[in-house]
């Protein structure tokens, strides 16, 4: 038996006119499988909507407020666990210093004294080299040089802004 | 911008009374999705708590320009796929049937035509028992398109499908249902041919 286009017709919910509409009927009376079509796309149409026991919004009040404890609770052992783990670790690494500072503070002292220092006469150094290098760089460097540095470095914001952007963009559909 | 989206933006900026509204508002429509998902009051109760916990959580995910009750649907139809997989593993089914494995339904007695009222519930089982045995994907598809009257577009929005995915889904689990109907129709009817007595 022919079930085309009575089975597209059912299939998609097609608005009928009055002659579809009969033709469809007769087709009905014949075919036992458009028949089982039609009758489940009723049945389903009319199938009622179940509601939920009364209380619904007050146990989902009651779980939402237990679950805001919890949550609350782990992100609080989380904190002391990660506390007393950086605490342990650090006393750990510092107890040889201490001990060695305790044993000899002055001789301490001064190789810290002199450890700045030499830190900041370092830092003063580079500073002058870097500032040198500069000045001989731009009698050195071509002027479309500079011009496609600062372009490649405007490309690599932009890049970076963009997948920030999409990274950040929000997504639908949780699935969690 | 309409009362459910006001009470969203509301929610998205830390209003847990209107979220309430929100809970208040589609408890019915999600329980109901759950329930023609899941097959059982206790389990549908559970996943349409755990869908509204998950709203709540991520609803800085909620986009305003889409309908609230759409990406909630979508969040309850997702909880309900990946639990009815889950359950495919386990062992044990813990459906309440009869000896023919039928589910069982319980007729409202106080209602006037008690008769009636059993067929109907008859009706409902068949249907929901139905529905049970179309792929978790495909039911939530058709509970979408048949309860809710989503269009294929809201659908494949919903369930993360492509629109002739949708189309086909739908396509396939009517025409499977309609097999089941029928299978059930001529079973029913042989087995009244089987009690009725020769004499008549």
């Amino acid at each position: 038996m022919n079930h085309q286009p009575f089975e597209e017709w059912l299939l998609d919910d097609k608005p009928l006119n009055p002659i579809e509409r009969r033709e469809l009927d007769l087709h009905l009376r014949t075919c036992a499988r458009c028949a089982s079509l039609a009758e489940v796309g009723l049945t389903l149409r009319s199938a009622p909507v179940v509601s939920p026991a009364a209380g619904f919004t007050l146990r989902f009040q009651e779980r939402l407020a237990a679950q805001k404890i919890a949550e609350r609770r782990r992100r609080l052992w989380g904190l002391m666990v990660l506390l007393i783990a950086g605490s342990g670790l650090l006393a750990w690494l510092l107890v040889p210093y201490i001990l060695a500072f305790a044993s000899a503070p002055i001789e301490w002292m001064t190789a810290g004294i002199g450890y700045f220092l030499f830190l900041l006469t370092s830092f003063q150094a580079m500073t002058e080299a870097t500032a040198v290098l500069l000045r001989l760089a731009v009698n050195f460097i071509p002027p479309y040089a500079w011009m496609a540095l600062a372009s490649a470095l405007a490309g690599l914001g932009l890049l970076w802004t963009i997948s920030i952007w999409q990274f950040s963009r929000t997504a639908q559909g949780v699935s969690a | 911008m309409n009362e459910e989206q006001t009470w969203a933006l509301e929610a998205q900026r830390g209003s847990d009374e209107a979220f309430t509204k929100l809970v208040e508002t589609y408890q019915t429509p999600v329980f109901n999705l759950c329930y023609r998902m899941l097959g059982e009051p206790e389990l549908a109760e559970d996943a349409a708590q755990e869908t509204f916990l998950r709203a709540y959580q991520h609803l800085h995910r909620y986009d305003q320009k889409r309908p609230f009750a759409t990406w909630l649907l979508s969040i309850a139809a997702h909880y309900c796929i990946d639990k009815l997989r889950r359950r495919k593993f386990s062992i044990f089914s813990m459906d309440e049937e009869d000896e023919d494995g039928n589910p069982f339904e319980i007729a409202d007695l106080d209602s006037p035509n008690p008769e009636a009222e059993a067929m109907k519930g008859q009706t409902r089982a068949r249907v929901q028992a139905m529905l049970e045995d179309l792929d978790p994907t495909d039911r939530a598809a058709i509970i979408m398109r048949y309860w809710y009257d989503y269009s294929e577009i809201e659908i494949a929005e919903s369930l993360r499908l492509t629109v002739s995915a949708v189309k086909s889904r739908l396509h396939r689990s009517r025409k499977a249902l309609a097999g089941m109907w029928q299978e059930e129709e001529t079973r029913v009817r042989a087995e009244r041919r089987t009690y009725e007595s020769p004499a008549f």
